[in-house]
């Protein structure tokens, strides 16, 4: 079976993934630790945590406690800055025959355009994912990607910047996630990613207060799965590029959930942090299931569950 | 393997749960094995819930940094409450082993969940505190502090956060003039914060828990209030100088 996919055939060296299972952001650190740990099982691609312009120390303790089906989690971006990044892990990226993602934050539109720039110059990157969760500072800290206008603005101001492989992360709180990644799309994106963690609340034992050092936390965990999956539904019927889906994936039989949706790679984040080899090894169970069942290419296998109409079986291939 | 680290065990656990840690409690570094220790009433409950006796499970590790003993210190205090004695265990074997005096004192609500001081090597003097008095000296273990702290050239503890923050707050002000910190100190040398020499050098060592996270350092999800910003307990951690800690109440 043929795993090997483009995820952006518009871009110059493209976006080549060997299987389509990657560490989505928040599930390998900035990668070198997580690249040094698997051997021979490597992931996809691995999406880096969040990077800002300034290093940020994050939010306060406790920032993980575990949830019913999942952990909460409210992490607040902790990262020495892109400088700092670079120097101690790029040499590692570029060793690895694995494509690095670099996560960015939507969050203004100047230092989006200064990161990109920068990550433009470093040869280990094999693209950025931007991320429209990201809080926008001159919106009162709400997502970016809760606004159309604000979304396609980040998404002009990283495509501008850069020539390097775009994929934006939608929030996925939007109230209509299909607008957003139609916009986004005809802004430049060459992939969009969703991931189904949501917003939510555990209490600390006496119940006066939240468990997280912040109020609210995001929560992932197999719980997400319905959610990412209604998510990569809904978003791979609205736009024509590739959509990477994130949420609960823990065994083949999700991977496949997630490729039936329509998501042309699988994004795995708090099953990469209890064991960072899954990935990869993901990816050899779906080369023999693919094997097995008669698949020629992994292409097949995505977007199975779209409606006909609309449906990838439909649509022009290259 | 050093006292104060804590090992993953690869265990059955639900989808999206983290893997479980368990403090390394004692080591036999000849043998290659570690030991652990659990309360009797948090087998059921506790990171070794999906267990039963006779059931194999692999241990990951040893993860983090543990205790720095320094080479001088003759004198070694331990406390501990029944949560956090498994994390200074390994403490005591170390100490007798290196033929330093080792004296430990444990705080328990009540006699029956006292550590047994057969398990605990001759050499060691043990006291113990309890809430109820049923056994030992009755009230909190911190209240036996002040008897030794002139003794001890080193402090390592472990137990609840009302603990810790009650022994840090005790030391504080002191640290530079007891137990090793006045050892062989240069003027106008101060080891740098945070780093091994200056931890070796702190009269007060805490281990906190490694309750949740990746313990590869990635997650950043671990992380407790440090003198500079947020550390990891994984990777700064577990055992900490308590002057790195910051002790404000959470807001």
């Amino acid at each position: 079976v043929k795993l090997r996919q483009d995820l952006a055939r518009d871009r110059h060296g493209g976006l080549i993934l060997a299987h389509p299972i990657i560490v989505a952001a928040g599930g390998g650190g900035f990668g070198s630790e997580l690249l040094e740990s698997v051997g021979e099982l490597t992931p996809g691609a691995v999406v880096t945590s969040t990077v800002t312009r300034t290093p940020r120390r994050g939010a306060p303790a406790p920032r993980m406690v575990p949830s019913s089906h999942g952990i909460l989690h409210a992490l607040g971006s902790p990262n020495p800055g892109l400088d700092a990044v670079l120097r101690r892990h790029a040499a590692r990226w570029g060793a690895a025959a694995v494509p690095v993602i670099v996560s960015l934050p939507a969050d203004d539109a100047e230092d989006i355009a200064a990161l990109a720039r920068t990550l433009e110059m470093q040869p280990e990157v094999a693209g950025i994912e931007l991320d429209l969760g990201a809080a926008d500072n001159s919106r009162g800290g709400t997502p970016t990607g809760l606004d159309v206008e604000a979304s396609e603005i980040a998404t002009v101001a990283a495509r501008a910047a850069t020539d390097l492989p775009l994929v934006v992360r939608l929030s996925s709180v939007a109230p209509d996630i299909r607008v957003v990644a139609r916009a986004v799309a005809a802004a430049g994106a060459d992939a969009v990613s969703v991931s189904g963690s949501v917003r939510g609340l555990e209490l600390e034992r006496g119940r006066v207060g939240s468990a997280l050092g912040s109020p609210y936390g995001w929560l992932s965990g197999p719980v997400a799965k319905p959610v990412g999956l209604r998510l990569v539904h809904e978003v791979a019927q609205a736009v024509r590029i590739p959509v990477l889906g994130a949420g609960g994936v823990h065994t083949l039989d999700d991977v496949l959930d997630y490729l039936s949706a329509g998501a042309s790679a699988v994004g795995l984040a708090t099953a990469a942090l209890a064991d960072p080899a899954l990935p990869g090894r993901l990816g050899r169970e779906l080369a023999a299931w693919g094997d097995e069942h008669g698949v020629g290419d992994v292409r097949e296998l995505i977007g199975r569950a779209l409606p006909r109409r609309t449906g990838r079986g439909s649509r022009r291939r290259r | 393997v050093q006292p104060g680290q804590f090992v993953h065990v690869l265990t059955p656990r639900p989808a999206g749960s983290l893997l479980p840690a368990v403090p390394v409690a004692g080591f036999d570094r000849v043998a290659g094995t570690v030991a652990t220790l659990l309360a009797a009433d948090e087998l059921p409950t506790g990171p070794l819930r999906a267990l039963r006796a006779g059931d194999r499970a692999t241990f990951e590790g040893p993860l983090g940094r543990g205790f720095a003993i320094d080479a001088r210190s003759r004198y070694l205090l331990v406390v501990a409450d029944v949560e956090g004695f498994a994390r200074v265990r390994a403490v005591v074997d170390e100490a007798v082993a290196g033929g330093r005096q080792v004296t430990v004192l444990l705080g328990a609500p009540t006699v029956s969940q006292v550590y047994p001081s057969t398990l605990l090597p001759d050499e060691a003097e043990y006291v113990v505190a309890t809430t109820d008095g049923s056994l030992g000296h009755r009230g909190d273990v911190s209240g036996l502090v002040t008897a030794y702290e002139a003794w001890a050239d080193q402090c390592f503890a472990a137990g609840s956060t009302e603990l810790l923050a009650r022994l840090a707050n005790l030391a504080k002000g002191r640290d530079g003039r007891m137990g090793v910190a006045r050892l062989g100190r240069r003027r106008g040398r101060r080891p740098e914060p945070g780093g091994t020499e200056a931890r070796r050098r702190a009269w007060l060592q805490l281990a906190l828990p490694h309750e949740i996270g990746c313990a590869l350092g990635v997650c950043a999800g671990c992380t407790t209030g440090g003198m500079d910003g947020p550390v990891r307990i994984c990777r700064e951690g577990p055992a900490f100088a308590a002057t790195e800690l910051r002790w404000e109440p959470r807001s």
